[in-house]
Formats: structure tokens, sequence, C-alpha cells
């Protein structure tokens, strides 16, 4: 059974790999079957995600069913070979001393594994994982067989799908992988295929424009990841995720594995937890798109509508959420970090809508959706209890289905309408293509959490989680308190009590460790010094009324867009010609499937409480801090009255304003005035950064351009003009008299024969 | 065998007779004196050798001497062969004619100036054909009343 | 006959610089130019004299009179007529003055004692290859003289080339003749080494098989050896049998060879035919 899991876990990111390779080699010859072996191998691999999940299922409902307990965690590892091994990578310099508040030797009561660095290539299958995974291959399929329909007469058709395989190989790694540093060649490689695919059409300036604008903001969050995974392996020794068992009988421990899980002090706060915890955050801003390295999302619409709705909605921004979530032992040590996740995410969540209500591109609205949607999960990853946790999953796997509809019917719209997008331009769909309007409404509905659709139910832990840590006396037990509660923050002496300064710890740090002692102590009620400061129900009250009104928001600028583009007057644009019609049904049954899990999906995940109780036996959420935070399953009445009533308010508003209107009657936002103008101009983002950064850069590049023009390109022609000189100088001698040639060697032997016999004179 | 004074001074002329011969050759425009200033350095050669063989008495010397005399007449007769050519192809006897294997953007060396044929030439006494009396000149005829 | 009991002065540096700076001079002074006028041509066969005998005197070493007085007039007939040869004007005249230089050459190869070679001399060169040159230039050239013959090219550093190389060549003749010739350059004479090694006079020598078919060369084989010629055909035609083959050889290829040359050659004469007589 473990090495049949085994095997098919391999196969998951195997078979699109497979896939990419048979049409990077094939497609020319294939033509317009160009599709089948990336279809193929996704599909395959989404089959094989299935039965993983399954099987994971399986073993995680062998186990007992108290909520409150901390699940057994359930993990698979496998490992397919060693790829990099450094000796004595560690040396005795790096060890810590009592001083040097640095990184905690490798855990309590192992032996140092003598400071060897070693990458293995290891995969592990665990629910987090089983579920990711699942999603990725599920929805790259989808993707995958609408885009048969969508880029049917692209000239760069082998090539799309190529991309699309090779980005689900690379997606898939990356949440398979079980050690940071594979976490993080993928994460670049997931970069590079956003790059490939949003410049697909590279002709088109603005399009490679975007790309490279994606890739270099991306280079940002990478180089926060980069930092992290050093400072994570100079704290912990390991960067793999698991336990190894050396040969030796000693074991590693793994900054994920069993044995740091189950330690109460496994992990290391205070400042270098912190920096961690916030590198790996910036790591996740640049990758899904966050505040204030959300810039490249909305001009990634430049792309295919197939590649925006895999990449950029359902998939590859979500990598900053399992970035987190995977750490979430690391972060729920930290609670300043986790308040800063939080107000990260509340923050870019409300602007993001903001912005979106003045829109009048239909693909901007959903990228600034997406943007929005990932800071709902932002918010509730940071509350660090474990139905915030659970809770951003959920959402991130409704959001995934709901969105990646939403994008796909923008993408039928798009097709229909000969590429015009502008939502001004056209009207009254629903009676041009009944389908594509009726999946599209139900994917806004379950973006705007109108009940019983899934965005309904994941909205609805979110702000439940948030409330919970608002009110946290509201809510009871204490373990629905701040997440700063349990876990000691272990410090760098690994033991108690001693409160000696360093140069490296702030102040915090050590008032904290002078009041270790108890465990399970009541942590509202202690002091938080820096950045920990944060972490107070106040911050929290304000996250959950920013919250509330960006669901408003989100439903009114969903509806909003339905409204324009289904509604009124038929409308459409000369561009259309002949194509405006439905779409064929390589394009509408994705839509249609979607559409069906859009609907019921919430639901049923909650009702049953299938996804909490599974992703609980996931082993970076078995960590005692987190599994302590467990609530039961309840559905919360009051929570969802006001999330319910903030979506009606939202609707209403956008139906007085567009509902049967014609689209481009004028807008609403005319009565922002001023502020409609900083939101339709993106709070200026891209203006700042273009004075802040890229003009500076481009200043420099144009010095170092000139200096290379003109002084090395200048050196070298020069050297170059040696040999030339010398030679008009030399060839004067060759006058084709042939007395003075021999006159000239007759000289050159006379010299040679002085020279010696100057040498040898007596 | 001769002895080592003598040796010196064979070794001498031998020396001279090249390095005159090198002059000739690198300077001389005209193929044929060219050529006569070559045969001039192989006399040297030719006596440096006999010199050498006679004072160690090793006949090799002199024997390359004899080869050295044979092959001189075989490039004798072909040189001039190959002169004659060059003659038929410019017209002149000059080494200067032969400039085509020059760079490609130098001029051709051409003579500026020349001296002037200095050459007296010489007066010929006319002689009247046969069986014909010479005209008397009197003003030329010395005193003589009988011959 | 020891080279080194006839005491010799080692070659004075300042001497040889002065004889290869009037050879230099006088030569330049010589070769046919421009500015040539009678008074420096005059000068310049006086200054070429001056630098000979101050080779000489840096060179050579003073020995037996009656040798030398014979040697001393056949050289310098050879030498003088040498550096008429390329100095004069006129081809004809040059090739004239060769054949003095044929006579002279002649005359020192007799000297010391290369009967037949000297005598092949005036034979081959003055008999058939002097010949054939002025058929040559009765053919080309009958006027005798032309424009190109009355400059030469580059005069000066051929003339300093020459000199220089002399210099050199005379010191190192020098060297041989100094009282304390360097390692390098002593060479025993072989048939010193003979008599060293052998002292019985008339026992064989046994010198390495070279002139073994007849009587070996004993340590008298001087100036007056009438056998010079039979034995300079036994070395010959024994030892460098092969070599005199080959040499015949080589003779006939050079009369094909040329007779070729010219058939093919008159046919496209009338063609090529340029400008510029």
């Amino acid at each position: 059974m473990q090495s049949s899991a085994a095997n098919l876990l391999v196969l998951v990111p195997l078979l699109p790999l497979l896939g990419a390779i048979g049409t990077v080699l094939l497609g020319r010859r294939l033509g317009s079957r160009a599709h089948l072996p990336a279809v193929a191998g996704i599909g395959a691999a989404a089959v094989v995600a299935l039965l993983l999940l399954l099987g994971t299922a399986a073993q995680v409902g062998g186990g007992h069913g108290d909520p409150l307990r901390p699940a057994e965690p359930v993990e698979m590892i496998t490992t397919l070979w060693q790829w990099a091994t450094v000796g004595d990578a560690r040396s005795g310099d790096l060890s810590v001393t009592e001083n040097s508040g640095l990184g905690a030797p490798v855990a309590p009561g192992t032996a140092d594994h003598g400071g060897a660095f070693s990458i293995p290539i290891a995969l592990r299958l665990d629910p987090l994982t089983a579920t990711l995974l699942t999603i990725i291959t599920g929805v790259g399929l989808l993707v995958a067989i609408y885009s048969i329909g969508y880029m049917h007469d692209d000239p760069g058709y082998p090539r799309f799908f190529a991309l699309v395989a090779m980005f689900v190989f690379s997606m898939s790694m990356l949440v398979a992988a079980s050690n940071f540093l594979l976490v993080y060649v993928f994460w670049e490689a997931v970069g590079a295929c956003s790059y490939l695919l949003i410049g697909f059409w590279y002709t088109k300036p603005e399009a490679a424009r975007a790309a490279k604008k994606a890739f270099l903001v991306n280079r940002v969050g990478d180089f926060g990841l980069a930092i992290a995974t050093f400072l994570l392996w100079m704290t912990y020794g390991t960067l793999d995720f698991h336990d190894t068992h050396l040969a030796d009988g000693t074991i590693v421990e793994g900054i994920l594995g069993q044995i740091r899980l189950a330690d109460e002090a496994g992990y290391v706060g205070g400042a270098v937890g912190t920096a961690i915890c916030l590198l790996m955050l910036l790591a996740a801003c640049g990758k899904s798109a966050q505040m204030p390295l959300h810039v490249w999302l909305p001009d990634a619409m430049e792309g295919p509508t197939p590649a925006s709705a895999l990449i950029h909605a359902a998939t590859m921004v979500t990598a900053g959420i399992y970035l987190i979530t995977r750490s979430a032992p690391l972060f729920v040590g930290c609670p300043g970090a986790l308040a800063m996740v939080s107000i990260v995410g509340a923050t870019t969540a409300l602007v993001a809508a903001l912005i979106a209500t003045v829109q009048n591109d239909l693909k901007r609205v959903l990228a600034y959706s997406t943007i929005s949607q990932l800071g709902y999960m932002f918010v509730a990853l940071g509350t660090g209890t474990m139905l915030g946790f659970t809770a951003a999953i959920f959402h991130l796997v409704t959001h995934a289905f709901f969105k990646a509809l939403l994008f796909l019917g923008a993408g039928s719209v798009m097709h229909a309408m000969g590429g015009v997008i502008d939502m001004r331009r056209f009207g009254g769909l629903r009676h041009v293509m009944p389908i594509t309007a009726a999946t599209f409404l139900v994917g806004a509905c379950a973006l705007a959490g109108v009940p019983p659709f899934a965005g309904f139910f994941s909205k609805d832990e979110i702000l439940a989680t948030l409330h919970a840590k608002a009110h946290p006396e509201a809510h009871g037990s204490d373990h629905a308190e701040a997440g700063s509660a349990g876990e000691r923050p272990r410090d760098s002496f690994g033991q108690s009590g001693v409160a000696a300064p360093s140069p490296f710890r702030p102040a915090s740090m050590t008032t904290r460790s002078a009041r270790r002692g108890a465990p399970g102590e009541h942590g509202s009620t202690t002091e938080k010094v820096g950045l920990d400061a944060l972490d107070h129900p106040s911050t929290w009250r304000l996250l959950f009324w920013m919250s509330l009104l960006t669901a408003g928001l989100t439903a009114f600028y969903t509806f909003r867009a339905v409204f324009m583009t289904f509604t009124g007057p038929v409308r459409v644009p000369k561009e259309a010609g002949h194509h405006a019609h439905e779409s064929p049904t390589a394009m509408t049954s994705p839509l249609l499937v979607l559409a069906v899990l859009s609907a019921f999906s919430g639901l049923v995940l909650f009702v049953t409480n299938a996804l909490s109780s599974f992703l609980a036996a996931t082993p970076s959420l078995t960590a005692p801090a987190v599994a302590r935070t467990a609530v039961p399953h309840v559905f919360h009445w009051d929570i969802a009255i006001q999330g319910t009533l903030a979506a009606a308010i939202g609707i209403a508003v956008a139906a007085i304003g567009h509902l049967g209107r014609r689209s481009d009657s004028p807008q609403m936002e005319r009565y922002l005035g001023p502020l409609g103008t900083l939101f339709a101009n993106k709070f200026y983002f891209d203006q700042i950064y273009a004075a802040l950064v890229v003009k500076p850069l481009e200043a420099l590049a144009m010095v170092t351009a000139f200096f290379d023009r003109t002084i090395v390109d200048g050196t070298v022609d020069a050297i170059g003009q040696v040999p030339l000189a010398w030679g008009s100088a030399i060839r004067r001698m060759q006058s084709g008299l042939v007395q003075r040639y021999a006159l000239a060697g007759v000289v050159g032997v006379l010299a040679i024969v002085l020279a010696l016999a100057w040498q040898l004179r007596p | 065998m001769i002895p080592a004074t003598m040796l010196t001074n064979a070794l001498l002329v031998g020396a001279v007779l090249f390095c005159l011969g090198l002059v000739g050759i690198l300077t001389r425009r005209n193929l044929i004196v060219m050529f006569l200033s070559a045969e001039l350095m192989l006399q040297g050669v030719s006596v440096t050798l006999v010199a050498w063989s006679r004072y160690h008495g090793d006949w090799g010397g002199q024997v390359l001497v004899v080869f050295v005399l044979t092959v001189a007449a075989c490039e004798a007769a072909v040189a001039l062969v190959f002169v004659l050519q060059a003659f038929a192809r410019t017209g002149r006897l000059d080494a200067s004619a032969w400039q085509a294997l020059r760079e490609e953007n130098l001029p051709r060396v051409i003579d500026h100036e020349l001296p002037a044929d200095d050459r007296v030439v010489p007066t010929w006494p006319h002689l009247s054909p046969a069986g014909v009396l010479p005209e008397g000149d009197d003003s030329r005829s010395l005193e003589r009343d009988h011959v | 006959m020891d080279p080194a009991s006839t005491a010799t002065t080692a070659p004075s540096g300042l001497l040889l610089a002065g004889s290869v700076a009037a050879l230099a001079a006088s030569l330049w002074l010589l070769l046919p130019k421009a500015s040539d006028t009678v008074t420096s041509r005059r000068l310049g066969f006086l200054l070429g004299a001056v630098a000979l005998v101050g080779f000489a005197a840096t060179g050579r070493s003073l020995g037996c009179v009656g040798e030398d007085a014979v040697f001393l007039t056949v050289a310098g007939i050879a030498v003088l007529s040498g550096l008429a040869t390329i100095v004069t004007r006129s081809p004809v005249y040059s090739a004239i003055w060769f054949a003095m230089t044929l006579a002279g050459v002649s005359g020192v190869l007799l000297v010391l004692g290369a009967q037949f070679l000297g005598v092949a001399t005036i034979v081959v060169y003055a008999g058939a290859i002097l010949v054939m040159f002025l058929f040559v230039l009765m053919l080309a050239q009958p006027s005798g003289m032309a424009p190109y013959d009355r400059v030469s090219n580059e005069p000066m550093l051929a003339a300093a080339a020459g000199a220089v190389l002399l210099g050199l060549l005379t010191l190192s003749i020098g060297r041989l003749s100094a009282a304390e010739p360097p390692s390098c350059c002593r060479m025993p004479s072989r048939a010193q080494a003979v008599a060293a090694a052998a002292p019985a006079d008339g026992a064989a020598a046994k010198d390495d098989g070279h002139t073994t078919l007849i009587a070996p060369a004993t340590a008298g084989g001087d100036t007056g050896d009438a056998n010079e010629v039979a034995h300079l055909g036994a070395e010959l035609f024994g030892r460098h049998l092969f070599a005199v083959e080959v040499a015949g050889v080589l003779l006939l290829v050079a009369l094909v060879g040329a007779i070729a040359v010219v058939s093919r050659g008159e046919a496209t004469e009338t063609d090529h035919r340029r400008e510029g007589r």
C-alpha cells in the first residue's frame, strides 16, 4: 500500500511532464490534435490525484472523530533520490554559542547530524497536498479541455498546451515537495511558466511588458523566500519537512517533522522566527499578488484567458497560501507575523475591491477580484487558529472553482465578441449565449457569497474566525484565543529563565523568556512588545469590519459586471462578426462542470465537515499550538446573517445602477468624484513604482549601457585596430621587387648573426 | 696539404668573392648581371671548399666543388631560358619590371630619373667598299710623297 | 706548419671596422647611380682597394714570400675583377670582367693544389657558361647598355649589408689564425692528426677509408702531388659514384627542360611582346 501510494504520488507530477515533453516533440506533427499528449497527461494525473485523495481520506477517516483532540497526522514520504549533499557544511563555527542568539541546535535530544547539507528529492503526501493536487490537476484538466476550443486557430497551439502541462507539473511538485529548497525551485518554475504564458503572444508589446513585469515583481518575493530558506537552514539545520533517519540511527528532525511538531518548544520565535515568517510573507505576497506586490496580476490579463483562469485564479496564486499553511507551526510562534499576514490580506482585499468597482474591462474586474479573494485567504491564515487555516484552504478550493468558472466564462464572452472585453461595448448577452450566462451567474453568486453557493460557506468561516479573534471572550473556551497563548516560543538557550540580553534578541524576547513558565497561560492578558503588539483584539475587530465591507463590495462589483454584460438590450460589437453565438462544447462543458462544483461543493463540504477534519490531519496542523485552537464545528448564524446582508446590499446597489440598463450608460462612479479617479488609477501604485524603482533602474541601465558601448567596446575595438595598423605598416614592405625581398632577408640574417656574435664574444 | 696561412688567405679570397657577389645580386637590375653575380658567389664558395679540402686532406670538398660546377651549368642553362622568356614578355632584361606581386594598394615603383647615357659614341673609321679608290682628303694626309 | 707556431696578430677591431666602412663606401660610390661622376668612380676604386687591403691585413697572416707572391697576384686579379664585374654599367663588360675573375679564381685553385678544378673552372665556366651569357645578352640587348643598367636597387643598404657580412666573415677567419684560437674554432688539420697518430711515415694511414682505393693520402700530399687528378677521380667514382650518376641525369634533365621551355615559349613569344624596349 505504501509503495503503491508512493508510485501514484510520483505519477501525479510525472504524467503532465511527459505530456509536456510529448507536446514539444510531437506538437508540430500532430497539428490540430496537438492537445492530446498534454490533456492525456493532465487527465491521467487528475485521476491519480483523485485516487490519492480518496486513499488519504480513508486513512484519515480511520482516526478518532473528536474535533477537539489533535488529529493523528497522516503523511507519507517518498524519496526519489539524493540531489545534493555537502558533507560537513555546517562547521563548528556556526554552532550555537551562549550569546549568539541565532538558531538553535538541531533539536533537543538528538545528536547533531554532523552538519551535512543534503537535499533529497522527496515528495510527501498528506491531506493538504492531496487536496491541492486534486484542485490543480482537476482545474488544470478542465482548463485544458476548454483551451481546445478557445485556442483553436492560434498558431502557437502546441506551445500553449506544452506550457500548461509544464505548469501543472511544476505546481504539483511545488505542493508535493518535502524540502524547502525544492519548494523554492518549483516556486521559480511556476513563475517561469507564468511568464511564458502571460507573454504567450509575445509579438504584442503589452503582453511582453506584462510578462516581464510579472516576473520581476515575483522576483522580489522570491528573494524573500531565498533569504528565508537560508535562515531556516541556519536555524534548524535542515531544510526537509520530514524527519530523516540516518544510517547510524540518528534522526535528523525535519522542520515540519513529527518529532518537532510534537515538541511544544520545537520552533524558534523572537527576532529570527519573525524574520523567517515575514520573509515568507513577502514571498507569498509576490506570488499571491498581495500588496505591495500586487501590480503584476491585472497586467497579467494580457495572456490567454485559459492561462489566466488556471494560473492567476485557481492555482499559482494559491502557492503563497500553501506556503503559509504549510509553515503554520512557524507562524504560530510569532503572533506579530501572523497579525501582519492578516493586515496585509485585509488591506489588499479592501483596496482591490475598491479598484474593481470602477473597472470596465471584464477580465480586470476578475483580476482584482482574485487579488481581493486572496486577501481574504490571507486574513484567515493570519488568525493562526485551526479554523483559520482550514477556512483559508476551504476558500482556496471554492475560489478555485468559481474563479476559474468566471474566467472561463469571460473567455467565452471574449471569444464570442471577437476579442472585445470592454463591458461598455456589449450587453444583453444572455440572449446570445445562454449557457455562458447561466454558468457565469452561478459563479458570480458563489463569489458574492450568496447562500447556498460555495463562496458563502467559505467566506462565512473566514468571517467567523476573524470574529473569534476579535472577541476572544465571546467564544468562551480558551482554545479560541489568540494564537499567542499556548506555545512557548523557544529561545536559543533551550533553558528556562535565563534572560541574558544579547545583541541579536529584541527586548520582547527578553521579557517573554522571563515569563516562561506554565503553559496554558492566558496570553491575552500579557503585554506584548514590538511587532507582537499588533496581535490585539482591537486589530482583529478592525480587520473584521474591513472584511465585511469588502464582502459587500465584492458582491457589488461582481453583479455590476454580470448586469452590464448579460442584461439590458442586446449589443454586439462589430468585431464579433459571425462569432456572436454560444461557444462550442469543448468550451461550455468545463463551464458546466465548474458551475456544478461552485454551486454544491461548498454546501457538501461544510455540512459533512469533510474538509476541515480531513485537513486537521495534516502534520503541519497537528502541532499542538494550532490544534489547541480547534473549535467545534458549528454554523455561526450571526456571522452568516451579517455576511449575507452585506452581499445583499451590494447586489442591490449594483442592480440599481446597472440592471437592465445599456452597458454604456453613465455609471455610478461618477458620484465618487476624485475617489473614483483614485480607484480607476489603481491607487497610483504603478506610477509610484515607476518613479521609485523603474526610472532609477533605467537610468542606471543607460549609464551601464553607455559604459559598455563606449569604454568596453571602444577598448576592444582599439585593441583590434592595433594589428590593422601594424599590418598596414608592414604591408609596404611587399613591393613586388624580388631584390628588395632578398635584401630584407640578408639584413635579417645579418642581424641575427651579429646578435649571436655579440653574445658569444669572448 | 696547405699550411694554415694559405688557408686563411684562401678563405679570405672566397669570402670577398662571396660578399661581392651578394652585393651584386641585390643591387643590379639587369638579369644577366644578377646571374653573373650569383656565379661569382659560387666561385667564392668553391674557393673556400677547395681550401678546406686541401687543408684537411679530405677529398669531400673538391668532390663537392665538382658537383657545384655541374649544377651551376644546369642552372645557368635553365635560368637563361627563363631570362629569355622574361625578356619575351616584357621586352627588357629589367628585374624591376616584375612587380605584379606587390600589395594591392601600393603604387608601382618606377624610375623617376635615369642617368643619361654618357657613353661616347665611338666613331669608327669608315671603310669604303673594296675596289674603289678612296677619296683623298688632303687636309688629313701627312706629307709623304711615297708610301 | 703548426698554426700556433706562426704567430699572427689577432684581428684588430678598429682595423676591421675601418675596412668595413671603407668597403661599404666604395661599393656605394661604385654602384651605378644617377649621381655618378668620373671622380666618384675613381674615388670608389681607391677606397675599395684600401678596404681590401685592410681586410687582408686583419685576416691573413704572413707566410712564405714566394708562394705568397703568386697567390697574391692571382687573388688580387680575382678580387678586383669581381669588384669590377658588379659595378660596371654595361652588361657585356660585366661578362668580360667575370671572365677575368674566373681566370683569377682558377689561378687560386691551382695555387691551392686543386689542379683538376682549376682547369675545370676555366673550361666549364668561362668556356661554356659565360659564352651562353653572352649569347643571351646579344639576343636580348644588343645595344649593350640600357637605362636600367645605369641605376641600382637600394645601393646603400646592400653595400652596407655586404660590407658587414664581409667583416663578420673576416672576423671569424681571423679567429682561426689567432695565436689562441677559441676552442670552438680550433680545428687541427686532419693531416696533422694523422701524422701525430702514425709516426712511421710509410705506414698506411688509418683514416677512415677515405682514399683507400689507390695509395692513401700521406701527410705529404701537398701541392705538388702529381696524382691529384687521379685521386680525385678515384674518390669521385669510388665513394661518390651514385652522386656522379645523378649529376649526369641532372644535366640531361636540364637540357631537356631547357629545350622544352624554349620551344613552348617561342610559340607565344609574338603574342607576349610588350611595351618598353
